[in-house]
């Protein structure tokens, strides 16, 4: 089953692959030579700090150290949603509980119903896809809110001041919103297998899996996706509402914040 | 809260009658000011807004004026002072309420459905259409104008919907910013007969406006207003302001 797998000696072999990338952009003065270096150089590195990481943690810690890792996803994932949608008041405690919740009764979810294994060999892959999910619709929900909030202001106030309440002054604009971050993971559903072959799927079939089997695996992984995206901007868009508008329903004035 | 409804288009003769003179003031601000990023919008000011009358609130462009009229419906929050409603600081009122009797035309007619009618309702979604109908025609405009979608409407018949939108809601004051700037000498004065006919009917109005042949057809007392501060006020008859013209 191993054969199929490189070796290290592979690896090194494709360090030819970016050589031409290299090649090209400092031929074309695009600027980006030092760029992709460090980029490739980086990804090998990183990579090789999560493999000894997930070695130490499924030989040493168990289930408590999948907790951890996990818990520092969210919290990595939380940072950098907040990053892009600077300028939301409580950006970063909102991004945070969003892609925790989202994330956290998918993974809880799964598990409940035996559907995953309580390993930290499975918990931490299944979980690192789960959050990115999250991550991803809590982003594009807070970045579009955010500039939402700014460009429809006179709407906005223009429905409070005939007296309507901040969460149905708002609601139109929510609605178009939520629908907009869960674009990508219903896109991402319904086009699964034949745009390209998902991530879960071709691990399994590259590590020698039947192809029947490795779509069970990928089945899951899907409705997991989606429910995680679906969760983590549903609460991001409960705690955004709450964020943007004061207890005397109007419109907080948004700080300056770099465009997500 | 149907009293409004209930009027049709009056006669010049009838609006023309000032009253309310001796009305207990709808708002009396005591040294209000606010603070946005460092700089004072309104920078101490006391005044009042006499009820059921038209006041005028004029004064050169960046004076606070719009400010104002946000601060009486509570879309801004003064950094200090106080703001009383017919007695009653603002903040010890239900702010939804408020805003309900204190309907704030904006500056920018701003539309929020596809079609006009629709636009009538979201303060009021139990208005029939024929009540939709007077609404409209208050401001001047034919009631065939309902069914029209919001899209395809010009700047002025826009700011007219607005109007109509905030008077569907049935509020106590109006506060109305500049209603007419984008509308000819004939609509304008259709705005300004219903507003005297909104005074008549009881109505306080507080009208900022950039014409001061307007402000003196129409309003009882002026407030003039001057890098956030009150510069004069008083009946519109003999605040220098107005008399000189521009
Ligand atoms: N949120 C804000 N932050 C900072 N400054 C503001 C803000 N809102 C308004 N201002 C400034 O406050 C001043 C008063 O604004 P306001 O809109 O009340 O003036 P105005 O009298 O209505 O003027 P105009 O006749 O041009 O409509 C202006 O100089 C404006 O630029
Ligand atoms: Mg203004």
């Amino acid at each position: 089953m191993n054969t199929a797998v490189p070796t290290w000696a592979g690896v090194a072999a494709s360090i030819a692959l970016v050589l031409p990338a290299i090649a090209v952009a400092w031929h074309r003065r695009l600027d980006l030579a030092r760029d992709i270096a460090v980029a490739a150089a980086r990804a090998g590195v990183q990579l090789a700090a999560v493999g000894a990481i997930l070695l130490l943690v499924f030989q040493h810690t168990g289930v408590a150290g999948a907790a951890g890792c996990l818990a520092l996803m969210v919290i990595t994932a939380g940072r950098v949603c907040a990053g892009r949608s600077a300028g939301l008041p409580r950006a970063l405690p909102i991004a945070t509980t969003a892609v925790a919740v989202g994330s956290g009764a998918t993974l809880g979810v799964l598990l409940a119903l035996g559907v995953i294994a309580p390993q930290a060999r499975v918990v931490i892959p299944v979980g690192g896809m789960v959050v990115s999910g999250a991550m991803q619709a809590t982003t594009l929900l807070l970045v579009r809110l955010r500039d939402e909030a700014r460009t429809a202001r006179p709407a906005i106030e223009a429905r409070l001041a005939l007296g309507l309440p901040a969460v149905e002054a708002f609601a139109p604009h929510l609605r178009s919103t939520l629908r907009t971050a869960l674009i990508p993971a219903v896109d991402a559903t319904r086009t699964v297998g034949l745009i390209s072959l998902p991530g879960a799927m071709t691990g399994l079939i590259l590590a020698g899996v039947d192809p029947l089997t490795a779509i069970r695996y990928q089945i899951v992984v899907m409705y997991m996706m989606l429910s995680a995206a679906a969760l983590a901007a549903l609460t991001a868009a409960h705690l955004a509402e709450r964020a943007l508008f004061d207890d005397v329903h109007r419109l907080r004035p948004l700080t300056a914040g770099t465009r997500g | 809260m149907d009293e409004p409804f209930a009027i049709a288009v009056r006669t010049r003769t009838c609006a023309l009658g000032r009253p309310g003179a001796d009305a207990p003031p709808s708002f009396a601000l005591d040294r209000v000011t606010v603070r946005r990023a460092g700089r004072l919008l309104l920078d101490g000011l006391s005044a009042q807004i006499p009820g059921a009358a038209c006041t005028a609130l004029v004064g050169p462009s960046g004076a606070g004026k719009s400010t104002l009229l946000r601060v009486l419906n509570r879309l801004a929050e003064p950094t200090s002072g106080e703001v009383r409603f017919r007695g009653t600081p603002l903040p010890e009122l239900d702010v939804l309420e408020l805003r309900r009797r204190v309907g704030l035309v904006g500056q920018q007619p701003v539309l929020l459905t596809d079609r006009v009618l629709d636009d009538l309702r979201v303060g009021r979604p139990d208005l029939d259409e024929d009540r939709a109908a007077v609404l409209l025609e208050r401001t001047g405009l034919p009631a065939g104008m309902l069914a029209r979608a919001t899209a395809g409407l010009s700047g002025g018949e826009a700011q007219r919907v607005c109007l109509a939108r905030a008077l569907a809601v049935g509020p106590e004051v109006l506060l109305l910013d500049e209603p007419t700037s984008a509308l000819d000498a004939d609509s304008a004065q259709a705005v300004e007969y219903t507003i005297r006919d909104l005074v008549a009917d009881g109505l306080a109005v507080v009208l900022v406006s950039h014409n001061v042949p307007q402000a003196r057809r129409v309003a009882d007392h002026v407030l003039v207003l001057r890098g956030g501060r009150l510069v004069a006020s008083g009946p519109a008859d003999r605040v220098d302001y107005l008399r000189k013209g521009t």
